[in-house]
C-alpha cells in the first residue's frame, strides 16, 4: 500500500496526468473548455424547467429575506451532487484507462486516481464560482459561502473514497460501471435535491438522512442559499463520512490494486 | 555495489478462464473450484546485478522474462522472495506507453518523461536532445496519432534513455526500429553504461548479449538454467536451442547432424529426410529460392578431397557447392558466409565479388571455394550459401546458418577472438 506520502512524492506525475486530461477532453472541440460551463447550465435548465416549471417545485426564502429562487435553491444541491457523482465516475474511469500505463512502468496506481480527483474538483470549483455568481447577482451572499470549502472537501474525499473501490471492482466485474449508472439514479432522487426535505413525510425523512448525501446537500444550501450555519450533527455526519470512506477505500485500494493490476 | 538482488523470487498467476468476470457469474459458477489453477511464472529465481553493469534475460518466448523484468520494476509484486532495488528505475517495457493519441509529440515527451520520474525543469533541460535523437523534426508539434509507427517507437526510446535513469530496464522493444536506429540506441546504451548506468535487457539477439552484456541469465518456463558471464549463457542456450531444432527439425535438409557426431555416441533419432536428401552436413537455418538453380550438397574437404566434420585450426579447406539446375542460367553468383554461433559475420564472397564469370551453367555441377590456410580460431561456424543472379537480385537458392564447421584446437597456441592473424611477438631490448 502506498503511503499519502509516496503518493505525493509523486505530485509532478499527479499534475500532468491532471493536465493531460483536461487537455485531451476538450481537444478538437469548437466550444472547448467552454463545455465545462455549457454542461452544468443545460442540467440545471433541464431541472429547473422540469421540476420547478411543470412540478411547480417552491423553495424556501433564502437568507436576505427576499430570494425566492426554485432554480438557485435547486442548484445549490446539484453543484454538491455533480462533485459526488463526477468523482465517483472518474474514479471508475480512471483506473481502467490507467491500465496500459501501470503494466508497463511503475508508480503508485493511487496516481491516476488522485489525477482524476483533481480534475473533477476543479469542475467542481468553476461550478461553484457561477452558483456564487448568480448569488451575488441577486444579492443573497454572506460570509457563510467560505464554508463551501470544508464542505468541497469533506464531499471530495467521501466520493473518492467510493470510488476507488469501485474503480478496482470495476477491473474484476464489468457490471459495475453498469451497476453504478442504475445506482447514480436512484441515489440522486433518494437525495433531496430537486425538491427539499421537508415535502417528504416524516418517517421517509429518517431513512433518506440515513445518506450522508442528504446532509452535504442540505449543508451546501444552509451556506449558501439560506446563509446559516450547518449544524454541528451536519458536520459529525459529514466527517464521518468522509473519514471512513476514505480511510477504508485508501486501504482496500492500497491492498487488492496491485493484483488487479497483474490482471489487467 | 550490487544495484539489483532478486532473491529466490517465485511468481504465481491464477490463470484468466478459471475467473468470474461478472457478478452473475460470481454467484452461478458450479466449478468453483477450478478457480485455484494456477502456474508458476517464475520459480526461486536469484540474481545480483552490478551497478554499472549490463544485464541480459534470454529465453525463448513465454519463459517469465518480462515477468522478471516487471517484478524488478516493481509493477509485479513476487509471491514469495524479494527484490532489492538501489536507484531511480526507468523502465522501456512498451515504447510509447504513456501517449496519448490526441496530445502532441511534445505534451506527451512532457508526459511520459514525467511518468519515468522527471521533473519539468530536468526535461527543459534535455527537450531538444530527446527530439533530436528521435529524429521526428516538425513533427513534435502534431498529435502522435499521425506519428508512423517508427517515429512513435523513436520518440518513446528516446525520452526513455534520456530521462537520467540509474537503473534502466529494457523489454525486446529496440528490435521494432530500423537498423539504423538500433544502432542508434546501441550506441546511447553503451554511452549510459560508461556513464554508470545499470542496464537490464530482455533480448533475443544472442550478438548484444555476447558483445554488450557482461552477465546474463536464461530462464526456461520461470526456471534458472544459467546464470553467468553473458558470453557463456549465451552459448549454452544457443545450444540447448540447436539441439531442441535438430531433434524437431524445421527446415531439414540434410541426413546427418553435426551434434550427432558430437554427442559421444548418444543416439538421437535421424531426422527425417526431406526430398532432397544427400545436401551435406547439418542444418538449422532459413531457406528460399525461386529453384530454376537448386544447391544440391554442400561439403567440406580437406586438401585431399576428404570430406570433414571437423578440421583442425590453419589448414586447407575446399568448400564444394553442388548444384542442379532445371535450365541453363547465364552467370549465376555463387556465395557463402560464415557466422559464429552469436551472429557475427566472420566472412563472406561470392563469385560475382571475386569478379569470376561462371558462363552459362546448365543440368548438374559443382562450385567449390579453396583455401590453403583457413585463419579461424577454434569454434563453431554457421555457413550460409547462396545461389542468386548475375546482379545479386535475384536469389534462385539460399540456406542461411544451414551448415556447421567446426574449427578444432590443434596445436598448443591459444589465441583468442575469431581469427588468427598470424603474427608473432619480438622482444627488443634497448640497451
Amino acid at each position: 500500500m502506498s503511503t499519502p506520502a509516496e503518493v505525493w512524492s509523486y505530485r509532478t506525475l499527479i499534475v500532468n496526468l491532471a493536465q493531460r486530461d483536461l487537455k485531451a477532453r476538450y481537444k478538437r472541440s469548437f466550444l472547448g473548455w467552454m463545455w465545462s460551463l455549457i454542461n452544468p447550465a443545460a442540467t440545471l435548465g433541464i431541472y429547473t424547467l422540469v421540476f420547478g416549471f411543470f412540478l411547480k417545485g417552491t423553495a424556501p426564502i433564502g437568507g436576505n429575506g427576499t430570494l425566492n429562487s426554485f432554480a438557485l435553491y435547486l442548484f445549490c444541491g446539484l453543484v454538491i451532487w455533480n462533485m459526488f457523482a463526477g468523482i465517483v465516475n472518474t474514479s471508475i474511469g480512471t483506473f481502467a484507462s490507467a491500465g496500459p500505463l501501470l503494466t508497463r512502468t511503475y508508480f503508485p496506481p493511487e496516481c491516476p486516481m488522485v489525477a482524476g480527483l483533481t480534475t473533477v474538483v476543479l469542475q467542481s470549483f468553476i461550478e461553484a464560482g457561477i452558483l456564487m455568481f448568480f448569488m451575488i447577482l441577486v444579492g443573497n451572499v454572506s460570509w457563510t459561502a467560505i464554508l463551501i470549502l470544508p464542505i468541497y472537501t469533506l464531499m471530495a474525499c467521501f466520493a473518492f473514497g467510493i470510488g476507488l473501490v469501485l474503480g478496482l471492482l470495476n477491473i474484476r466485474f464489468r457490471d459495475v460501471s453498469y451497476l453504478v449508472g442504475i445506482a447514480m439514479q436512484v441515489l440522486f432522487y433518494a437525495t433531496p435535491i430537486v425538491y427539499s426535505l421537508d415535502i417528504v413525510p416524516a418517517n421517509f425523512q429518517r431513512i433518506l438522512l440515513l445518506n450522508p448525501l442528504t446532509t452535504f446537500v442540505y449543508a451546501m444550501r444552509q451556506v449558501v442559499y439560506s446563509l446559516e450555519l450547518p449544524t454541528l450533527n451536519n458536520w459529525l455526519v459529514m466527517i464521518t463520512a468522509a473519514v471512513v470512506s476514505l480511510v477504508g477505500g485508501w486501504i482496500v485500494f492500497g491492498r487488492w490494486a496491485p493484483s488487479v493490476i497483474e490482471e489487467l | 555495489m550490487s544495484a539489483i538482488i532478486v532473491n529466490e523470487v517465485s511468481k504465481q498467476f491464477r490463470l484468466q478462464k478459471d475467473r468470474a468476470h461478472s457478478i452473475k457469474e460470481l454467484f452461478t459458477r458450479r466449478d468453483r473450484n477450478a478457480g485455484t489453477d494456477h502456474f508458476w511464472a517464475l520459480q526461486d529465481v536469484s540474481l545480483e546485478i552490478e551497478q554499472g553493469s549490463m544485464y541480459a534475460l534470454v529465453g525463448h518466448n513465454g519463459c517469465g522474462k518480462s515477468t522478471l523484468l516487471r517484478c524488478i520494476a516493481g509493477i509485479y509484486r513476487p509471491t514469495s522472495g524479494s527484490v532489492k532495488v538501489a536507484g531511480r528505475i526507468s523502465t522501456l517495457l512498451e515504447l510509447g506507453a504513456g501517449f496519448h493519441p490526441d496530445l502532441t509529440g511534445r505534451e506527451n515527451v512532457y508526459m511520459n518523461a514525467t511518468i519515468l520520474g522527471m521533473s519539468k525543469k530536468q526535461i527543459d533541460g534535455v527537450f531538444d536532445e530527446i527530439v533530436d535523437f528521435a529524429g521526428v523534426g516538425e513533427f513534435i508539434d502534431s498529435p502522435v496519432k499521425i506519428y508512423s509507427s517508427g517515429m512513435f517507437v523513436r520518440l518513446g526510446f528516446s525520452v526513455a534513455v534520456h530521462v537520467q535513469p540509474e537503473i534502466l530496464i529494457i523489454d525486446e522493444v529496440i528490435a521494432v526500429g530500423d537498423e539504423e536506429f538500433q544502432r542508434k540506441c546501441f550506441d546511447h546504451l553503451y554511452t549510459l553504461r560508461k556513464q554508470g548506468v545499470t542496464v537490464v535487457v530482455v533480448t533475443h539477439g544472442m550478438a548484444t548479449v555476447q558483445t554488450m552484456c557482461d552477465r546474463a541469465i536464461w530462464l526456461d518456463h520461470g526456471v534458472v538454467q544459467d546464470e553467468g558471464p553473458a558470453p557463456q549463457v549465451a552459448q549454452a542456450y544457443l545450444r540447448s536451442v540447436n539441439q531442441a531444432e535438430s531433434e524437431h527439425p524445421i527446415h531439414v535438409i540434410a541426413a546427418v547432424s553435426v551434434d550427432e557426431a558430437d554427442s559421444e555416441g548418444v543416439s538421437k533419432p535421424k531426422p527425417k529426410p526431406r526430398p532432397k536428401p544427400d545436401t551435406g552436413i547439418a542444418s538449422e537455418g532459413e531457406h528460399w529460392g525461386s529453384g530454376e538453380l537448386r544447391v544440391t550438397a554442400v561439403e567440406f574437404l580437406d586438401f585431399a578431397g576428404t570430406p570433414i566434420e571437423i578440421l583442425p585450426g590453419g589448414s586447407p579447406l575446399r568448400i564444394r557447392v553442388s548444384y542442379e539446375c532445371a535450365e541453363p542460367i547465364e552467370n549465376p553468383t555463387f556465395g557463402f558466409a560464415m557466422h559464429t554461433e552469436g551472429g557475427i559475420h566472420v566472412t563472406g564472397t561470392n563469385t560475382r565479388l571475386s569478379k569470376l564469370l561462371t558462363g552459362v551453367v546448365e543440368g548438374r555441377g559443382s562450385v567449390e571455394y579453396e583455401t590453403d590456410h583457413l585463419p579461424l580460431l577454434p569454434g563453431t561456424y554457421m555457413v550460409s550459401v547462396a545461389v542468386e543472379d548475375q546482379f545479386s537480385q535475384h536469389t534462385y537458392d539460399r540456406y542461411d546458418l544451414s551448415w556447421r564447421l567446426r574449427v578444432r584446437q590443434d596445436s598448443d597456441l591459444v589465441m583468442h577472438g575469431l581469427v588468427d592473424i598470424g603474427g608473432e611477438w619480438v622482444l627488443r631490448l634497448e640497451d
